[in-house]
């Protein structure tokens, strides 16, 4: 009998593992009140030097306002259980970066406070990135401070487009013929990977053929992928997979990360990569320097492809006991000096529209493209916290890799994803 | 044969139920002794109770609410019936593919980490001790390598551009393309399958191999004399003397194979995006914790525990004779 409990005891740690995401997370947090010490969580690896930028920042603060600053900072990679266990514990910071998909999901769920009032008041509301706002907004409340965003453009290599004298393509068509040239002059290369694990590479192509992803029909949200434009551009992107051979069969499974790490090791010629990437590019691999350049990625006919704005707000927690001082600081962090130094040291762009302007008149190869396609081709998903259940369900993900390892058709695989998408997002 | 119990019970009950004068004092001995092994146990008890008891029981409430973040921050409690078990039991994903993936792979598992690891045993008692520690080394490293680090060793290994494998395969010119092992649902449970029992099969392994040393030299000695051969050996003496040692490692197999998670959620595609090769752990993860449905991965714990519970049950009562249990 004494054997039963073994199994048990594992069991019952299974279980105890599973409850621990909603049960732990207490002690430290709390804001004490004399001292008036402010307490912020920043993801780290944004800014590889962002302690010596916060010791900056934090003198700046005790300087204006007395008060001490507390940064603590949190891997992307844990940092929304940490987030959901603090909300449990109460433990909340005063100030958090939160992504721009999660704003909404805390906001939902009350941990937020709504800060349009501040912002109004210190005279901002017009001078923020609209992109941004919207995906900080939820029930018609601002929750998410814009703070930097980055976008995801067409990185490609200009060396080999000069070696084999290639017009750098400005429509879908000379995409395939530049991706075909590359193939064929140089069969070691990936012209143009098409990852099978990473919906953002995909949306573009949706919006640049005139589809939606979702739209809210009075009460009901309603999936566009399974239309006519919609399927178009998923043809088109996985086309250049499947028909035209200009990706890999390994890149049926890859994430972006994947894309980088090959673009870094000299395999891919063209690739859809975020503003962010072109410093790790260099960084990893010094020999590329200067090999290659970013443009917007194409409309179908010439123009731009729409493209997510992803990055991070400032939020303020419902737990703040000086709600005047979080803001304070998120204003100091969000707009002017700090703002753009932020922008530069990280090589995002910056959530202050006056700010923004400045980067769009740079002349970096790596920088103006990006600044275009974030000022002119910019979009954001549907900011509800179902788009999030969405995105953990990898709808769009499994529907790409479908079609790209061959199990489904394009109409079959858009029809599944548009209908669990609305499942999603208008049950339970 | 009667009569050696009932004198020997005779004394023993007129001593307990012997001269009063006596009880008082011997009374409060006998139940502070009676009780002292419990009070020794108490902490222990007490600490399993709160870790593990109290944990267990939250559970199975949480999997009768629809409980998300919004709840977690209200602190509210928001039951919703046997909706969540509902929605377990009526998810066709479950009975299609999260099932049958989970079943067979977990079978497939812990019959090839059972097997090998026993080979392993076998090949080792019969070494001399230097090579013996030799071998026992070479597997611990297997055993000691995080699930993590050998998942990634086997996704390498089978990478569809520049894997040895399909650099083999295209080498030899037996493939003409590259193939994508992760992207078909039975190639991509075999590469599951050579990581999982390359992890498991030490355990085992030494498990056994400390079992096998015990066995009596003797017999196996005596069953050669008589004419029989290794395999009559091994499953007339060597296993059913054994029989407590594998119903351990088999049990304990099965649990670790049909929770595998961790193995699955980091290869590619395994993680969500390819629906054929979800699992019980990767679905339920996807399904509940990836959109805050705490509630409803509390259920699927919950009927996860049930079941793992049912199969040890089974196993217990196959693999022990009556009189053991």
């Amino acid at each position: 009998m004494r054997k039963r409990t073994l199994p048990l005891a594992v069991l019952a740690t299974a279980a105890l593992g599973l409850t621990a995401c909603a049960g732990g997370g207490s002690g430290s947090g709390d804001v004490s009140a004399d001292g008036q010490t402010l307490t912020v969580w920043i993801m780290q690896g944004t800014n590889p030097d962002s302690e010596a930028f916060f010791d900056e920042v934090g003198s700046a603060f005790k300087k204006e306002t007395g008060a001490t600053l507390k940064v603590e900072y949190v891997q992307w990679a844990d940092a929304h259980d940490r987030f959901v266990t603090s909300i449990a514990g109460n433990t909340t910071p005063d100030v958090a970066e939160t992504g721009t998909t999660w704003t909404a999901e805390f906001a939902d769920a009350g941990a937020l406070a709504p800060i349009g009032d501040y912002v109004e008041k210190a005279g901002l509301s017009d001078d923020l990135v609209e992109g941004l706002v919207g995906s900080g907004t939820y029930d018609g409340e601002l929750y998410g401070m814009p703070w930097y965003a980055g976008v995801r453009s067409i990185v490609y290599r200009t060396d080999v487009f000069e070696e084999l004298g290639l017009k750098v393509p400005t429509t879908w068509q000379e995409i395939i013929d530049a991706g075909t040239a590359i193939k064929a002059a140089k069969p070691d290369m990936i012209p143009f990977p098409v990852p099978g694990d990473a919906e953002f590479t995909a949306y573009p192509w949706v919006w640049g053929a005139g589809g939606e992803v979702s739209e809210l029909d009075g009460k009901t949200w309603k999936s566009g992928l399974a239309s006519d434009e919609s399927r178009a551009g998923i043809q088109f992107w996985t086309d250049l997979a499947t028909k035209y051979n200009l990706s890999s069969s390994g890149a049926t499974t890859w994430k972006e990360t994947d894309v980088l790490d090959n673009f870094v090791q000299d395999k891919v010629a063209m690739a859809i990569m975020g503003s962010w990437t072109p410093a790790t590019i260099v960084e990893k691999n010094p020999e590329l320097e200067g090999k290659f350049a970013a443009i917007p990625i194409p409309g179908e006919d010439g123009g731009i492809s729409p493209s997510v704005l992803g990055g991070s707000h400032l939020s303020m927690f419902n737990t703040s006991k000086n709600k005047d001082l979080a803001f304070q600081f998120i204003e100091m962090m969000t707009t002017g000096k700090f703002a753009s130094e932020w922008a530069e040291q990280t090589g995002y762009f910056p959530g202050q529209t006056s700010l923004l302007e400045a980067s769009t008149e740079s002349d970096d190869p790596l920088v103006k493209p990006f600044a275009e396609q974030f000022v002119d081709g910019g979009a954001s998903l549907p900011v509800t916290p179902k788009f999030g259940a969405v995105q953990a369900k990898k709808t769009t993900n499994a529907m790409i890799q479908a079609i790209l390892s061959g199990t489904k058709s394009v109409d079959q695989a858009t029809t599944d994803a548009a209908t669990e998408m609305d499942d999603i997002m208008n049950g339970k | 044969m009667t009569p050696p119990p009932v004198t020997r019970e005779a004394p023993a009950s007129r001593v307990a139920g012997g001269p009063s004068p006596k009880q008082h004092p011997k009374g409060k001995l006998f139940s502070l002794m009676r009780s002292r092994p419990w009070l020794l146990l108490a902490p222990a008890l007490l600490i399993l109770a709160v870790l593990l008891l109290w944990p267990l029981i939250r559970v199975v409430l949480f999997s009768l609410q629809d409980y998300g973040l919004r709840e977690i921050v209200s602190g509210d409690t928001n039951f919703n019936g046997g909706a969540n078990y509902l929605e377990v039991f009526s998810d066709p994903t479950l009975w299609t593919v999260v099932l049958p993936n989970t079943v067979f792979f977990a079978a497939a598992a812990v019959i090839g980490t059972v097997v090998l690891g026993t080979l392993v045993a076998l090949l080792m008692a019969n070494l001399g001790s230097f090579w013996r520690t030799i071998v026992g080394s070479a597997i611990m490293v297997a055993w000691a390598m995080p699930a993590v680090t050998g998942t990634y060793v086997w996704v390498w290994i089978f990478d569809a551009d520049r894997g040895i494998v399909n650099q083999t395969l295209m080498g030899l010119g037996l493939m003409d393309e590259p193939f994508n092992w992760f992207t078909n649902q039975f190639t991509f449970y075999g590469i599951a399958l050579l990581n999982v029992i390359h992890h498991g099969f030490p355990f085992v392994a030494i498990t056994v191999l400390a079992g096998l040393l015990g066995v009596s030299k003797e017999m196996l000695e005596a069953a050669e004399m008589d004419g029989a051969g290794a395999f009559r050996r091994f499953f007339q003496i060597t296993f059913p003397s054994l029989r407590q040692v594998f119903s351990v490692v088999i049990i304990l197999s099965t649990i670790w194979d049909f929770k595998v998670f961790a193995q699955i959620y980091l290869m590619p595609g395994g993680s969500g995006s390819n629906r054929e090769v979800l699992n019980l752990g990767v679905w339920s993860y996807v399904e509940s914790f990836g959109q805050n449905r705490y509630g409803f991965g509390s259920a699927i714990a919950v009927l996860l525990t049930l079941v793992l519970l049912g199969i040890t049950i089974v196993y217990i009562r196959a693999l022990m004779k009556e009189d053991e249990l």
